[in-house]
């Protein structure tokens, strides 16, 4: 006899619909440009007022924020790079945001320039920020703050079918519960069932997006690790591969070393990049999210 | 069970924060819940508050307090919702991990339970980027939630990861005295436990419970309802609780003593409650470690 189980399907109060982009926030631009180029990254267009840039490959928008001047309450850029912010692409993003600050997001300072768009968003863990976009289809935010690169192409094909996976979150011992409460009545994320993972590195709790179309990975600090300083922050980018080591293959000929040692090795499931720059680092998991090039 | 575990208010003691964080220390106190004005009130400002916090040596139990929070609409809402995040920042700078959250004794909120549970979301909410969980107590003149069940009841239909229980011993003690309503909470759910005694039997009326839970409370041992504290601590001790308690002794004569003398006091409450404790849970105990 077989038997149904039934789980709700989660809601999506916010029409949510991938990742716009994701930022990176340093003091050091051209180095982390290196580093992106490596993983298959181009850079296409610069801010109009702030020293920020855009890279992009396949279907995925990156910043580089180099903006010296921080946000009130924020840190400025600092020379090892951190993940900064995410954007999502929203159906409506104002009501989006009115909606977050309405459960009790805290609001983020605007620092649009005259004709400049004003995106808005919301703190997240440490001093990231979340955004909401909702111009992504005929018109893009690019179109308005950004100015080509002469020369660049502006949309640089994915280097082995990569994509946005998710991101990985460290958070405090016991906070893991919290951060579900954040992502699920927020912005509408659901928990996986335990034992269901992707990549090389299971462990944490999954978050998987109301629009199913990226994961949150919430990492507490391993037993033992007490003498470690452990930080709430953004801190990696996991890339989706349908063949991570056909991915593998063609970042190692860029040059991308991956972590070879112990129970993290590069495999079907998935791979590891070493560090870069001091605190950057990807993760290759194997995913047929697969969204359409733009 | 020992001193560790237990703090006192900064409310307790007279003077500056300086000497109300000295006196605790010379007592042997390694926990302190501090009150937003001592932050605000020092004479070198907040920073220098929040200096000399982190140079006491003591750890911060949590902060108090906000008020009247809950069950708000329109503006009186959205002025409600810039205190608590203005208490919540203070509260982060000081290095506390918990803000005391009392009920609303505003006769302009709603009674509507899921209304307050609604705006308790919404602070607990606030709260999680600080690492800051939310205590929320039942105030015994509360308007609507004015003892701890009631209070239990709102946490568990808010059903948020960082908010808990406060409890307070006078405040139990204000209202009819019963520890029947622990049943039904999980020991993990409440966040801090405020402890306190009075000199007389009853208080009758809200305007009476005011006006002695302001001024004339005392340490646990020094009033008339000692066995009632040494009671709730024994059941919160067996229940499985592990938190923090701190004194929380409004007292017109404590603050015209010196803070060292009234530390002290605070110092023989806490010998006094560890013994009668440990002496009628000792038999559990051993009967415990055979398994």
């Amino acid at each position: 006899m077989r038997i149904r189980e039934r789980h709700p399907e989660p809601t999506n109060p916010l029409g949510m619909d991938g990742i716009e982009f994701i930022e990176f926030a340093t003091s050091q631009p051209q180095a982390l440009g290196n580093v992106l180029q490596m993983m298959g990254f181009a850079p296409v267009a610069r801010h109009r007022s702030r020293e920020v840039m855009l890279y992009r490959q396949g279907p995925m928008n990156l910043i580089v924020n180099a903006h010296p001047d921080a946000l009130p309450g924020l840190s400025a850029p600092g020379s090892t790079p951190a993940l900064s912010a995410f954007a999502l692409r929203v159906r409506d993003s104002a009501q989006a945001h009115r909606h977050a600050l309405d459960l009790g997001a805290w609001e983020m300072p605007t620092r649009a320039s005259a004709m400049e768009l004003n995106i808005p968003g919301i703190h997240g863990v440490g001093d990231s920020l979340i955004y909401f976009v909702d111009r992504y289809k005929d018109f893009s935010i690019y179109d308005v703050d950004f100015l080509p690169l002469p020369g660049a192409d502006r949309h640089p094909p994915a280097l082995a079918g990569l994509h946005y996976f998710g991101i990985v979150q460290s958070v405090y011992a016991e906070r893991s519960r919290d951060w579900i409460d954040f992502y699920q009545n927020l912005l509408g994320f659901s928990v996986l069932p335990g034992g269901r993972y992707f990549g090389i590195l299971p462990k944490g709790t999954l978050l998987e997006s109301p629009c199913h179309k990226f994961y949150l990975q919430l990492i507490e600090p391993p037993p033992g690790s007490e003498d470690i300083v452990w930080e709430e922050s953004l801190v990696r980018i996991g890339l989706g591969a349908p063949d991570v080591l056909a991915a593998t293959k063609a970042l190692e000929q860029r040059g991308v070393v991956f972590v070879d040692h112990g129970s993290v090795q590069p495999s079907e499931k998935g791979a590891l990049t070493q560090v870069y720059l001091g605190g950057v680092n990807f993760e290759l998991v194997v995913s047929h999210l697969q969204p359409a090039a733009k | 069970m020992n001193l560790d575990d237990f703090g006192m208010d900064t409310v307790t003691l007279a003077g500056t924060l300086h000497a109300k964080l000295g006196a605790m220390r010379a007592a042997g106190f390694s926990q302190v819940m501090l009150s937003a004005r001592d932050i605000v009130g020092d004479p070198g400002g907040e920073a220098s508050a929040f200096a000399t916090m982190r140079s006491s040596g003591l750890r911060v139990t949590g902060f108090q307090v906000l008020r009247d929070f809950e069950g708000l609409s329109g503006h009186l809402h959205a002025y409600k919702i810039d205190i608590a995040k203005g208490m919540l920042e203070m509260c982060h700078a000081a290095g506390s991990k918990l803000l005391l959250a009392c009920s609303s004794t505003s006769a302009h909120a709603s009674q509507d339970p899921e209304l307050l549970a609604r705006d308790l979301r919404k602070l607990a909410m606030l709260a999680i980027p600080f690492n800051i969980r939310i205590a929320y107590e039942a105030l015994s003149w509360g308007r609507s939630i004015n003892q701890y069940p009631q209070a239990w009841e709102i946490i568990e239909r808010a059903d948020r990861a960082n908010l808990g229980l406060a409890l307070d011993s006078f405040h139990m003690l204000a209202t009819g005295f019963s520890l029947d309503g622990l049943d039904y909470v999980s020991p993990e759910k409440i966040f801090l436990v405020q402890l306190a005694d009075f000199m007389w039997q009853e208080t009758r009326s809200p305007e009476e419970r005011i006006n002695t839970a302001r001024h004339f409370r005392v340490f646990p041992g020094e009033g008339v309802h000692s066995d009632e504290v040494a009671e709730l601590v024994r059941s919160l001790d067996r229940m499985g609780y592990r938190g923090d308690y701190s004194f929380e002794v409004f007292n017109d004569d404590y603050l015209q003593l010196p803070p060292p003398l009234v530390a002290e006091r605070a110092r023989r409450s806490v010998k006094w409650l560890t013994d009668h404790v440990s002496r009628r849970s000792l038999p559990l105990r051993l009967g415990g470690s055979k398994h």
